[in-house]
């Protein structure tokens, strides 16, 4: 009981911080990029209806394109785990190597 | 056909009809939030959640013959069946399957009936722990492991089903919490039109994750029989055919959608808004994904209620039912010990009856009967792709009064 306990909560930490990266920061990045198409697209999407700004879409479809690397990211994880093979970030960039 | 075989296709089709309830109880999990956000139309949601199951099936070419080793002693480490329990055929290792398989069925219908979003991995492992201190004793559960990883019962079972809910709540409410304050100033017609687009992705990754991980819980299970009988010998593959059912047994469910649970968690715990369902998704997505990554077995369903509560409490001013929350907290507590019990008295029924072929025909029989009476009583308030989005309170009618001295069945 007391080694499987301290096992999960090793594995709860790690599972907590691998979560919150994923699963908090790409839903904030998500919203940083809808905030900035608002900014971007200006009048009634936002409240005080300011003047619209180029700069502000790019932005939004900057931070987007991020979030969508990592959506693939966890597909590619997916997929790779279900054919054996591993996703290693040892050399920073992930790459694809046998379990 | 000799009456081994026979009862393996029923131990076969048990299977199938487990994977299938495992299907329609969690559709909900991926695709509750997608549906009451009005992000997808309750039929696109859950044909979406459909396919990617299917898809998510195939992908897991992993060997999960194993899977039944965390929780009870019916296997040799390298997934071949105890030989003690094949030495008749196989009949008696097909009994302790048949009667598991049927425990986690009658417990996942009986939640679904109640609309209870319980662990269907919870259920399959609770009827297999029951069927095997009927069929072994207590010796034959693995409780706790040999120490040296994270194995057993508690290890396996019981801790991550007391850690993934808490840790997928802490995901959501942060990030609705982050959202909400990023959003500030952005009106809420654009927002919400932004967030449901971010809410079908991560669900749909849900929905993928779902199938790779439940849908081999059913192969391992199937392959395992095979294997007892002399039907298969290979512990490095499983058959093509029993991956293909599997798969559409799974999606075929999903499809159907369990829009009973869908409602509860959609409508019941929290009133959700496009950016608190993309933000429950993604938690879920990355709690299941980051969990899957570290060999930390756990429950989509927990994770995913957890991660609904979460974006309850991350909402300034939402209101958490905190009442459907207890109810769902009480399922999950019974789920494990219940299926066993159900799982038990299956065995020993079939056992009494001589563990052969007239056994495993009668607790198939009760299986069926049970099935059709709660299918039956679930027609008497039906709850589909029509009515799944309606108000909560409203739609819970006081309880009649029960005359005294009339026991309700």
């Amino acid at each position: 009981m007391n080694s499987n306990l301290g096992f999960a909560l090793e594995g709860a930490w790690k599972v907590l911080a691998a979560s919150l990266i994923l699963g908090a920061g790409l839903p904030a990045l998500f919203a940083l990029g809808i905030r900035s198409l608002a900014w971007g697209a200006g009048g009634d999407a936002e409240v005080d209806h300011a003047r619209p700004n180029p700069a502000g879409t790019v932005l939004g479809y900057v931070l987007f394109a991020v979030v969508i690397l990592g959506v693939l990211l966890g597909i590619t994880f997916i997929v790779a785990s279900g054919f054996g093979k591993a996703l290693s970030f040892e050399h920073i960039y992930p790459t694809i190597i046998d379990k | 056909m000799t009456e081994t075989t026979v009862i393996l296709v029923l131990v076969v089709i048990t299977a199938l009809g487990f994977d299938f309830t495992n299907g329609f109880h969690d559709t909900a999990n991926a695709m509750a939030t997608s549906i009451a956000t009005g992000a997808l139309r309750p039929k696109v949601a859950v044909a979406l959640s459909g396919i990617l199951n299917l898809i998510g099936a195939f992908l897991s070419v992993e060997v999960a013959l194993t899977v039944s080793n965390a929780v009870v002693r019916i296997q040799n480490s390298d997934g071949t069946p105890k030989e003690s329990l094949t030495s008749d055929g196989g009949s008696a290792l097909l009994l302790i399957v048949l009667a598991g398989l049927i425990g986690g069925i009658v417990w996942n219908l009986l939640t679904w009936l109640l609309g209870l979003p319980s662990s269907s991995s919870h259920a399959l492992f609770g009827g297999l722990i029951g069927a095997t201190i009927a069929g072994l004793g207590w010796a034959g559960v693995n409780w706790n492991g040999n120490g040296s990883k994270l194995d057993g019962v508690v290890g396996k079972v019981i801790l991550p089903a007391l850690m993934s809910p808490v840790i997928a709540g802490i995901v959501a409410a942060l990030g609705t919490w982050i959202i909400y304050k990023i959003t500030v100033g952005v009106a809420q017609r654009f927002t919400d039109n932004g967030f449901r687009w971010g809410q079908i992705g991560s669900a749909s990754l849900v929905s993928l994750a779902h199938g790779t991980n439940d849908a081999q819980k059913t192969m391992g299970v199937i392959t395992l029989a095979l294997i007892a009988t002399g039907d298969w010998t290979d512990t490095k593959n499983i058959p093509f055919w029993v991956k293909a059912a599997c798969a559409l047994a799974i999606a075929l469910g999903t499809y159907l959608g369990g829009w009973r649970i869908i409602r509860t968690l959609g409508k019941g715990l929290v009133e959700i808004a496009p950016p608190q369902g993309m933000a429950a998704e993604s938690a879920s997505a990355a709690v299941i994904l980051a969990s899957s990554h570290l060999g930390f077995a756990l429950s989509t369903t927990h994770v995913a209620t957890g991660s609904i509560l979460g974006s309850g409490v991350g909402k300034p001013g939402a209101q958490v039912r905190w009442r459907v929350a207890g109810r769902m907290v009480a399922a999950w507590l019974i789920t494990l010990p219940s299926a066993a019990v159900v799982g038990a008295i299956m065995w020993y029924i079939g056992h009494l009856l001589g563990g052969g072929l007239a056994g495993a025909l009668v607790v198939f029989a009760l299986l069926l009967a049970a099935a059709g009476y709660m299918y039956w009583h679930s027609r008497k308030t039906p709850i589909d792709h029509n009515n799944v989005n309606d108000e909560w309170d409203s739609a819970e009618a006081p309880a009649e009064p029960v005359p005294a001295g009339k026991v309700s069945s």
